[in-house]
């Protein structure tokens, strides 16, 4: 039918497709990203799980630690005849509601991942673009870091600091402003739930910044060299400005891959630190934890560790589908 | 050569030192501890004994200083004062603080000092007190909560092997299942095979081990039980008595075979999770090797393809692995301590776990020197088997 038309149609009289501005480079990333059907499809999965975790309080159908004591343990669909609700996904060990929990859930662990992303991304650029664009001592002070970083087993020192900055707030006092935007961000009591969440943030992101800081430092080396930075240096370019106008441009495009796998490495953290008992804690609901007590209870209730567990799963694929997209859509060389 | 080995070796002990002063640090000003457990059950019946605090805390060496303490739990050092042809030295030298305060000294020449402590520890106060033999003899003190008063080494002991088996197994496994893999893979790039292979592969190192964990005990353990099939167990190393699987016959308690039944879930969990990443490794490394000019070369020359792959593109395509290797030693103790808290698998890590959540500090900063140590020396053999596989490079 399209061709048809076209065919019919004086040449003279057509739009002068070839005169419009040419495409910009983030429009052709999108419509690369776009023919990458499984990572288009994990980008609608996170937004949707995001969005139903972003209007939680209003979708939820129970409180989030309201018990019901007559129904522990109940199977999907369970009516709650007092409350004239349905338990959607039934109900935990003591009684509350899982779907509710869930919501309230996705929010503290989604929030958690993109922080723990976003800080360590933050500061693995800033660390890892001064010393590669430096050179000299703070380079070397920080290869001496990374180097040191990646051959102790970070996990286990991981574990320890959580459990012992968990153990007693005096440790580390946390700034009220800083308490109080994270109990807004995730629903959370101030005073009693917004530390944990804190100490699991500040101990993941320790040991989270290095590999932006590697990459970083591989990218400014090789682009410093090189003859645009000369030619703005001669035109009287200060450092600052080369580095934020040069520089990380153009050692973008890796690291928006690696910011989406690190949103899932995150994510299995928390969920990890929080399945062992160390990270966040009970009444504070979040997937790892609804994970650590669902499979205590797993031998007589067999389907309860998949309802936390599904939501872990799909968002930690699909965090790495969408950095695979990324990755294809913003290598030049890749022919789509 | 050896001068290298002699360099690493310090750089590997000095690592190993800063680790343990920060584990150390860390863990001394943590609460909990011996001290948690008085406190606890004191506060539920009558009032504080002072005298059994002091007790536990002279015990345990938290009256003293941070550096007279790490010293002492490093090397089994000071015990007292420095004795040089039968004179004592640094006898006054005060190292720890019982009880905070105010107190005032009066030396025996007269001089008389305020200081910030009402009962102060002197260096010739250690004398007689039990002390471990420091960890540089490979003494790591005693389990305060886990076993009560057992040297922490005994612990480790029932342990250590399970864990070895656990992740010696699945190291095997993956990496002899890897390599066929990832090299068929490359070699046949943009096959089927190769499809659901890159495919299988993502969705494996996307996958936590955790959820992996708990779906094989899911479907393996729990349905297949259901369904009368032959299942795995759920959990832990040895069954407690002898069990019937079906379609199998009976499993004696504590057999080989019931070790083996117990390990096959943990170790494919490991395996499958090491797998999918090392074998994504090879395919790259693989392709990279396969545009070579030296296989077109090898190819030109005439020589089959299966010598072409096997003897030129394979060999140089495996040297890399061989830092990978190393690079994920780290991940493996990480990986253990979770494949071993779902499957409640009597290893190091599940212990680690225990001796944080019950405050056995001397527990965890074992785990965590030992997994260092291991870990060090896990570099420095990769360091030196690429020079074996890689000709080109040298140690210096």
């Amino acid at each position: 039918m399209a061709t048809a038309t076209a065919a019919g149609v004086d040449i003279a009289a057509r739009e002068p497709v070839a005169l419009a501005k040419p495409e910009g480079q983030w429009t052709i990333v999108l419509r690369r990203f776009r023919r990458h059907r499984l990572a288009v499809f994990s980008l609608a999965l996170i937004a949707v799980i995001f969005l139903a975790s972003l209007i939680a309080p209003l979708i939820a159908p129970f409180s989030r630690d309201g018990v019901n004591p007559a129904l522990r343990f109940s199977p999907p669909l369970t009516p709650s005849v007092e409350a004239g609700k349905i338990h959607i996904l039934g109900t935990d060990h003591v009684g509350r509601d899982t779907f509710t929990r869930l919501l309230y859930a996705a929010r503290i662990t989604l929030s958690v991942a993109v922080t723990v992303a976003t800080l360590s991304t933050l500061i693995g650029m800033t660390v890892g673009a001064l010393a590669g664009y430096y050179r000299g001592m703070i380079d070397e002070a920080l290869m001496r870091i990374l180097e040191f970083m990646s051959s102790i087993p970070t996990f286990p020192i991981l574990l320890i600091l959580a459990s012992v900055l968990n153990q007693d707030p005096r440790l580390l006092p946390f700034p009220d402003f800083l308490v109080n935007i994270i109990s807004g961000i995730m629903l959370i009591d101030a005073q009693k739930e917004s530390r944990s969440v804190l100490v699991v943030i500040l101990v993941i992101t320790i040991f989270g910044w290095t590999g932006a800081a590697r990459l970083m430092r591989g990218m400014v080396l090789s682009v410093r060299e090189r003859d645009f930075i000369e030619s703005a240096r001669a035109l009287g370019a200060n450092n600052l400005w080369i580095i934020g106008r040069h520089v990380v441009p153009n050692a973008f495009p890796p690291l928006i891959v690696a910011y989406t796998l690190s949103l899932a490495e995150g994510l299995t953290t928390e969920v990890a630190l929080s399945f062992l008992g160390l990270g966040i804690t009970d009444p504070t609901p979040t997937w790892g934890n609804m994970l650590n007590f669902s499979t205590q209870f797993m031998l007589t209730h067999p389907w309860a560790p998949l309802i936390p567990g599904i939501p872990v799963v799909l968002s930690s694929l699909a965090f790495n589908f969408i950095g695979d997209g990324l990755r294809d859509a913003l290598d030049p060389r890749l022919k789509m | 050569m050896v001068n290298y080995l002699i360099r690493r070796l310090f750089v590997i002990l000095a690592m190993a030192l800063i680790v343990s002063f920060v584990s150390f640090v860390l863990l001394s000003i943590a609460p909990g501890g011996p001290l948690q457990e008085i406190f606890a059950m004191q506060s539920l019946s009558t009032r504080l004994d002072p005298d059994l605090i002091e007790r536990t805390m002279k015990r345990y060496d938290l009256d003293l200083y941070l550096i007279p303490r790490y010293l002492r739990w490093l090397t089994g050092h000071p015990r007292g004062p420095l004795e040089i042809n039968g004179q004592s030295y640094f006898g006054d030298l005060q190292v720890g603080c019982l009880k905070e305060g105010r107190a005032r000294l009066v030396y025996p020449d007269g001089r008389v000092v305020e200081i910030d402590c009402e009962k102060p520890v002197f260096l010739r106060d250690l004398v007689g007190r039990p002390v471990s033999n420091g960890i540089l003899a490979l003494d790591f003190g005693k389990s305060t909560q886990i076993l009560r008063e057992q040297p922490v080494m005994r612990l480790f002991e029932s342990r250590i092997g399970n864990t070895l088996l656990l992740m010696g197994l699945s190291t095997f496994l993956s990496i002899a299942i890897a390599i066929p893999l990832g090299i068929l893979s490359a070699v046949k790039q943009y096959s089927r095979f190769d499809y659901i292979f890159t495919t299988l592969a993502f969705i494996g190192s996307g996958m936590p081990t955790l959820f992996m964990g708990i779906l094989g005990i899911l479907i393996f353990a729990i349905l297949f039980k259901e369904l009368g099939l032959p299942y795995l167990p759920a959990g832990t190393a040895i069954s407690a008595r002898d069990t019937v699987v079906p379609l199998f016959g009976t499993i004696k308690a504590g057999s080989f075979v019931d070790r083996l039944w117990h390990l096959v879930l943990p170790v494919a969990v490991l395996t499958i999770f090491n797998l999918a990443s090392w074998s994504r490794f090879i395919r790259s490394s693989m392709l990279e090797v396969l545009r070579q000019d030296y296989v077109r070369t090898a190819r030109a020359k005439g020589l089959v393809e299966r010598l072409v792959i096997v003897k030129h593109a394979m060999r140089n395509a495996l040297i890399p692995f061989v830092t990978l290797l190393a690079g994920v030693l780290p991940g493996l103790f990480g990986g253990a301590i979770i494949t071993e808290s779902v499957f409640n698998y009597p290893g190091m890590g599940r212990l680690f776990i225990a001796a944080l959540t019950a405050g056995d500090y001397n527990v965890a900063i074992a785990f965590i020197l030992i997994s260092t140590f291991l870990v060090l020396i896990g570099y420095l053999m990769s360091d030196v088997l690429y020079t074996v596989v890689d000709p080109r490079i040298r140690l210096s």
